[in-house]
């Protein structure tokens, strides 16, 4: 994290590009190939090749995936809260 | 989601104003209610209470269902994650009008309001009758400025720029003979902002009128003095603590004048916007702010009372206790959100540092402070109202008989909505900026983690808060 500075605009360029993967774009830079290929896929959809094109519809689908189990997860969680306070209601407050 | 991505393709802002009004309102239903038991007062079971059957809550539990209320909201929120539905929210907007004229005139209304209002309040406090509940200069400063103006200011717009009467005065005298530096930042008013809280809760302003008009007319001399030297558009965007305040809170606010006129965003949704803050003094005045409420809702309950005394029975001085209590709390709050935003650039795989995540997600934390500020101040602005409109009304002869309007007892659980629809207002700005920042929307989820905790720990607090019976701060 000591590698990144901040320019005028907020957008943090990175000083070790070995180290990161750089948008060709913008020059913003992301930790991992996946963030980049989002990253281009929203900001420079205009700017996308055929491959970059395809790697972010997969990127896309993936994250879609993950997305779906974070939500079964944070509806089970929802479940747990409501009858967790549902039955410390019944005890402490009737 | 693909089926909710061609929806809000074809969608009008009218009926997603319409979806979103009527997702807000279901939201607000069912904070309401849910904190409805919890209150079980006869206010929000008013019914049940004539029949003598009113639930008792324990005040963990019902705090507890304050933060748990925020925490499923935020998970709710996190459901939504459709880019283009969540931008559409916070980027729709309408003009109203045009509107030049409209404009200039009431500029010009104001600022004439102002500049008269001003000697008026000094005047008034220095001669008039020294009775709180009756002297122009408190009613207008305390019930008007403090609790009516501001609300107007984050539920409607920010017109102060317009009514300062210091900024009126500096721009008709010759100015900017010094250049502000840049460095200072609105650190001064950060400053500025916690000196003005603590005058107004130790000095005695609120309750002795030629105090108040005293501690005005100095203020009136720093700030006309630093603003002809520095120039008032420097001096009242970093360093005017009053300006910084409503300029903050006005950013909360539905309409804006921009340069094609006069604009409707949805409420909260201007906090959405990049470059308004941009470092960590702006941070720290935002967080002053949810501070400031905080601290004077302790002072002025009973357990704040006991617990001061029970400090200073230990041999301390009071206002030694006072200053501890009140700039500790403020670092502790401080500390506890940089921390959440260190803890955020930690696990998140992102090259932005803490200090950009803290400035990022700032602005959420203004919503939270409106609504505490509504649940400290509507009441009391209700029921001062017809005082404040008698007053204006006849500044040089104090109303005989003031009218105090006595609230029903159902006010007490409007607070609780209150801070609760400003920590919902807060999950959502939150939610949309998170959106806007990260390419990748699971890291956008993610990213809220431990700010969603500071704000439960936030609310749990001010719930707290607003729970206890309130008493006159202790040696004070």
């Amino acid at each position: 994290m000591t590698n990144t500075h901040t320019t005028s605009t907020g957008e943090s360029v990175s000083d070790a590009p070995d180290a990161a993967y750089i948008c060709a774009t913008c020059g913003q830079a992301y930790p991992t190939e996946t963030l980049l290929i989002h990253h281009r896929g929203i900001r420079h959809p205009d700017d996308l090749s055929e491959t970059e094109l395809e790697q972010y519809h997969e990127a896309y689908a993936e994250e879609e995936a993950t997305l779906r189990r974070f939500r079964i997860i944070a509806l089970g969680g929802i479940v747990l809260l409501y009858f967790g306070f549902l039955f410390m209601y019944a005890v402490f407050a009737l | 989601m693909t089926s909710q991505d061609d929806d809000s393709d074809t969608d009008t802002p009218v009926q997603l104003l319409t979806r979103v009004s009527r997702r807000l309102a279901v939201v607000a239903l069912a904070a309401v209610a849910f904190v409805g038991t919890a209150v079980a007062s006869n206010a929000a079971v008013g019914l049940d209470s004539a029949s003598q059957q009113s639930l008792s809550v324990p005040r963990w539990l019902y705090v507890a269902t304050g933060g748990a209320v925020i925490g499923a909201s935020a998970l709710l929120a996190s459901f939504v994650t459709d880019r283009r539905f969540v931008a559409s929210i916070h980027s729709w907007r309408r003009f109203l009008t045009d509107g030049r004229t409209l404009r200039r005139g009431a500029r010009v209304g104001l600022s004439v309001l102002g500049v008269v209002l001003l000697p008026l309040v000094v005047l008034r406090g220095l001669t008039g009758p020294q009775v709180p509940t009756v002297n122009f200069a408190l009613v207008l400063v305390f019930a008007g400025m403090r609790a009516g103006f501001t609300m107007a200011t984050y539920l409607f717009g920010n017109a102060w720029p317009s009514l300062n009467p210091w900024r009126t005065i500096a721009e008709f005298a010759p100015n900017g003979f010094v250049s502000y530096p840049e460095r200072f930042g609105r650190w001064p008013a950060v400053g500025g902002l916690l000196a003005l809280v603590w005058v107004e809760t130790t000095t005695g302003v609120t309750s002795l009128p030629s105090v108040l008009a005293t501690t005005i007319a100095v203020y009136s001399v720093v700030t006309t003095v630093g603003a002809i030297l520095v120039g008032p558009d420097e001096w009242f965007e970093f360093v005017d603590p009053v300006s910084v305040f409503f300029a903050f809170y006005g950013r909360v606010a539905p309409l804006t004048w921009t340069r094609e006129g006069l604009e409707l965003h949805l409420p909260g949704m201007r906090l959405v916007e990049e470059e308004f803050v941009d470092g960590l003094d702006d941070v720290a005045f935002v967080v002053a702010l949810v501070w400031e409420l905080t601290f004077s809702g302790f002072v002025t309950t009973a357990a704040g009372a006991s617990f001061v005394e029970l400090v200073a029975g230990v041999g301390l001085p009071p206002l030694l206790v006072y200053v501890v209590l009140y700039l500790g709390g403020f670092a502790a709050f401080v500390g506890l959100y940089v921390l959440a935003a260190n803890v955020a650039a930690d696990y998140l795989p992102t090259y932005r540092s803490a200090r950009e995540l803290a400035v990022w997600f700032a602005p959420p934390l203004l919503a939270i402070a409106a609504g505490y500020h509504l649940a400290h101040y509507f009441a009391f602005f209700v029921s001062l109202l017809p005082t404040l409109v008698t007053v204006l009304g006849s500044p040089f002869s104090p109303p005989p008989n003031p009218l105090v309007l006595t609230l029903p007892a159902w006010f007490g659980s409007l607070n609780i909505a209150f801070v609760l629809l400003g920590h919902l207002f807060a999950i959502w700005v939150a939610h949309s900026i998170a959106y806007e920042r990260f390419p990748s929307r699971v890291q956008a989820i993610r990213s809220q983690y431990s700010f969603v905790l500071v704000m439960m720990l936030y609310t749990a607090l001010s719930l707290w808060l607003i729970s206890l019976p309130t008493a006159p701060p202790a040696f004070l």
